[in-house]
C-alpha cells in the first residue's frame, strides 16, 4: 500500500487549475473529460513523481457544507512545504494572493496560510 | 494583501448571506453593512479571498441551488426559477445554458435517468469523493510522462460514454 493520490475540492476546476499552476507553479499532469467535470491532478516540478493532488468539483452539498465550515474556522485542507517561507510569502503576496496568517514560528516549522480562491485554506511549512 | 482572523470570519458571514433563500436577499451595500466593511473594501477583499465578486457568488449560488432542485425532479423549471430568486424566467433559462451547457429541462431530463433511487443525488452530477476515479483511463494511473502522451484521454471507454450522455465536450 503506497500514498500517491490525495485530494482538494475546489469550487471551479477551471479556475482551480489556473491557480494551482499559473500562481502556485505546480504542473498539470492529467486533465480528463469525465462527464459534467474534469478529472485533474497537478504535480510539484520539484518531486513530479511524488504526491498527486486531485482538484475535485465540490458539487456534492455536503462536501461544500464540509469545505465552508472548515474555511469558516480557519482551519487549512492541505499544506505544502517550502524550502524558504519568507520567499514564498513574498512571491504569493506579490501576485495577490491572500494570506489569512503571515509566516511564523510553530514549534518546530514555520507556517504560513492563504486562500486558494477556490474556497480553501492551504497552509505552507518550513521544517526546520 | 493579509487578513485578520475577524475580517475573514466577516466575509464568511457575507458568503452565507449572499448565498441565503431569496425573501432573505439583502443588496451587497446592504450586506457589506451588515458584516461592518465598507463596499469598496467589501468587494475587493470578497473577491481576493474568494475569487469572485459577491454579485457573481450570489449569481453561481442560484445556479447550484437550480441545479440541485432540478436534479431531485420535484419541482417545474418555472417553480426552481422563482425558488432560487430569478424574475424571468427567459433570463434563468438564458443564463443556466450559457453557464452549465444545457437549458434546465435538458438538465433535469439528464438528471431523471440517473436517479436510481428517489432522493438520492446522482453522482455524475454530484460526485462525492473521489467517485471520478472509475472513469478513468488506465493511463491516468500510469506514470508522469506515460500518461502525457498523445491520446491518453481517449481512451476513457466510461469518460467518453457520459460525454455522449450529457451530449458536450470537455467541460
Amino acid at each position: 500500500m503506497r500514498i500517491k493520490l490525495t485530494s482538494i475540492m475546489v469550487e471551479d476546476q477551471d479556475k482551480a487549475l489556473r491557480f494551482y499552476t499559473e500562481t502556485l507553479g505546480f504542473r498539470k499532469k492529467h486533465d480528463i473529460p469525465v462527464g459534467e467535470y474534469r478529472w485533474i491532478t497537478v504535480v510539484s516540478p520539484e518531486g513530479p513523481n511524488d504526491l498527486e493532488l486531485a482538484l475535485e468539483p465540490n458539487a456534492n452539498p455536503a462536501g461544500r457544507t464540509f469545505q465552508q465550515a472548515m474555511f469558516a474556522q480557519s482551519i487549512p485542507l492541505v499544506a505544502f512545504e517550502v524550502a524558504d517561507i519568507a520567499k514564498e510569502y513574498a512571491r504569493l503576496k506579490a501576485l495577490g494572493v491572500v494570506f489569512t496568517r503571515e509566516p511564523a514560528k510553530m514549534g518546530p516549522v514555520m507556517i504560513a496560510v492563504f486562500s486558494d480562491t477556490c474556497g480553501n485554506l492551504i497552509q505552507l511549512y518550513q521544517p526546520a | 494583501m493579509l487578513l485578520r482572523n475577524d475580517t475573514l470570519s466577516r466575509l464568511c458571514r457575507a458568503r452565507e448571506l449572499l448565498a441565503e433563500a431569496p425573501e432573505e436577499r439583502l443588496s451587497i451595500k446592504d450586506i457589506a453593512r451588515q458584516v461592518r466593511i465598507s463596499p469598496f473594501h467589501f468587494i475587493r477583499q470578497f473577491e481576493a479571498l474568494f475569487g469572485l465578486t459577491p454579485h457573481q457568488f450570489r449569481i453561481r449560488s442560484r445556479l447550484d441551488q437550480a441545479k440541485l432542485l432540478l436534479a431531485k425532479g420535484q419541482h417545474s423549471v418555472t417553480e426552481v426559477c422563482m425558488e432560487v430568486g430569478f424574475a424571468s424566467l427567459g433570463s434563468f433559462s438564458d443564463l443556466f445554458t450559457r453557464r452549465i451547457g444545457a437549458t434546465p429541462s435538458a438538465y433535469q431530463r439528464r438528471a431523471r435517468v440517473m436517479v436510481s433511487m428517489p432522493g438520492v443525488l446522482p453522482q455524475e452530477l454530484f460526485p462525492g469523493c473521489l467517485s471520478l476515479m472509475g472513469c478513468l483511463p488506465p493511463s491516468a494511473f500510469r506514470n508522469f510522462r506515460e500518461a502525457s502522451e498523445p491520446g491518453a484521454s481517449l481512451e476513457c471507454g466510461n469518460a467518453n460514454q457520459a460525454n455522449q450522455h450529457y451530449g458536450r465536450g470537455p467541460g
